[in-house]
C-alpha cells in the first residue's frame, strides 16, 4: 500500500487503514517517546496521543514529507510538551513525596535476593544517571541525540524531522555528546555509582 | 596524550567517531593509564544502557486502548457541547429569573409595611446656642500666667 493510499484512507476515516498504520509505526513512536521520556507508561500514553493527532490531522497532511517523518515530528513535539507540562506539575509536588517514592523503589530493588538483584540495581542506577544526563541537555540537542541513538536515524533523516540543515544536526549531536561526557565524568568523580 | 585531552575525546572514541590516528593514540594512553581506563569502562557501561533500552516491549493491547481513548474523547466532546449550552443559556436565564423574583418580593414586602411619621423634628436637627469659649477663658489670661 502506497503512502498516498494510506493518507487517503485516513482522510476518509478508514479504520482498517488506521489500524495498519498503528501496527506499522507503533514501535517506532513508542521508542521515540521512550527515548525522550524514559518511562514506558508515559511513552505509551504519549504514543496514543500521537496516533490520535495523526488520525485527526490527516486531512492537513500535504504529503511534502514521508509519513514516518511526519509521525516522528508529532511524536517529538508531543513528548517535549509532556516534559514541559510535567515540569510544571512537579514544581507543585512536594520534594518529600518525590524522595520517598525513589527510596521505596530502591528498597524494592534491594529487597530482591541474590546477585541478580545487585546487577539489576547497578544497571538501574546506571540507567538513571544516563537519563538524568540526557534530560539535562537542551531540548534540540536531546531530540537530535535521541533520534540518532534510540531510532538509529541518519543525520539527514534527523534534519528532515527537525527541519534543520544536516550541518546543524551534526553540530547538535556533537555538542550533545560533549555535554553528556562532561556530566558523566562529573558523576564518575563524585562516585555516583 | 594527556588525561585531560582523553577525557574530552573519550565519548567520540567509544562511538568510533575519531580518525584512526587519534583512536590509536587514545588506545595507547588507555593501556598506560589505569585511571583513564577505569573511566573509559565506566563510560562504556553507562552508554551501553542506550543499546539495552532500544525497542521497549509495547503493550499488546495498545490498539484496543487507543480506540477506547478515542471513543472516550468523542463522548467527552459531546458532553462539553451540552455543557456549553447549559453555561451560556440556562445559567443566565436562571439567574435573571432569580433576580426578578427578588425584586418582586422586595416590592411586595415594601408595600405591605407602612410606617406613621409622628414627629417632624429629630434630635439631630435640634439647634444649640453658640458657645463662645474666648469669653469665658480669654487667651490673654492664659498667656499672662
Amino acid at each position: 500500500m502506497s503512502e498516498a493510499e494510506i493518507i487517503n484512507g485516513l482522510q476518509q476515516g478508514d479504520e482498517k487503514i488506521f489500524r495498519k498504520l498503528v501496527d506499522t509505526y507503533r514501535q517506532m513512536v513508542v521508542n521515540t517517546c521512550f527515548g525522550l521520556l524514559h518511562n514506558i507508561e508515559d511513552a505509551e500514553d504519549v504514543a496514543q496521543d500521537v496516533f490520535i493527532e495523526v488520525f485527526r490531522s490527516a486531512e492537513n497532511f500535504r504529503g511534502d514529507s514521508k509519513i514516518s517523518t511526519w509521525i516522528y515530528r508529532i511524536a517529538v513535539n508531543r513528548s517535549l510538551n509532556f516534559i514541559r507540562d510535567n515540569k510544571r506539575r512537579r514544581w507543585f509536588q512536594s520534594f518529600e513525596n518525590a524522595v520517598s517514592t525513589k527510596q521505596a523503589w530502591l528498597n524494592n530493588l534491594r529487597s530482591q535476593n541474590g546477585d541478580n538483584a545487585d546487577f539489576d540495581l547497578e544497571n538501574s542506577e546506571r540507567s538513571a544517571i544516563l537519563h538524568k544526563a540526557i534530560d539535562s541537555l537542551p531540548e534540540n540537542q536531546k531530540t537530535a541525540f535521541t533520534l540518532n541513538k534510540y531510532e538509529d536515524l541518519t543525520y539527514k533523516e534527523i534534519s528532515e524531522v527537525m527541519e534543520l540543515s544536516v550541518a546543524s544536526v551534526e553540530s547538535l549531536i556533537h555538542r550533545a555528546k560533549k555535554n553528556l561526557q562532561k556530566k558523566l565524568y562529573y558523576c564518575y568523580k563524585k562516585k555516583c555509582i | 596524550m594527556k588525561c585531560k585531552t582523553l577525557h574530552k575525546k573519550l565519548i567520540f572514541f567509544l562511538e568510533n567517531d575519531l580518525p584512526a590516528r587519534e583512536g590509536e593514540e587514545i588506545r595507547e594512553h588507555l593501556n598506560e593509564c589505569p585511571e583513564c581506563k577505569a573511566f573509559a569502562e565506566y563510560m562504556q557501561q553507562t552508554l551501553s544502557v542506550l543499546q539495552k533500552e532500544k525497542s521497549p516491549e509495547v503493550n499488546p493491547f495498545f490498539y484496543t486502548r487507543l480506540k477506547a481513548r478515542m471513543e472516550r474523547q468523542v463522548s467527552r466532546r459531546e458532553l462539553t457541547a451540552t455543557e456549553k449550552i447549559r453555561i451560556k443559556i440556562l445559567q443566565p436565564a436562571f439567574f435573571t429569573l432569580l433576580l426578578l423574583a427578588g425584586i418582586y418580593t422586595g416590592i411586595k414586602i415594601g408595600g405591605a409595611a407602612q410606617t406613621e411619621v409622628r414627629y417632624n423634628t429629630f434630635p439631630e436637627n435640634e439647634m444649640f446656642s453658640y458657645l463662645n469659649e474666648m469669653q469665658s477663658e480669654p487667651l490673654e489670661t492664659f498667656l499672662m500666667e
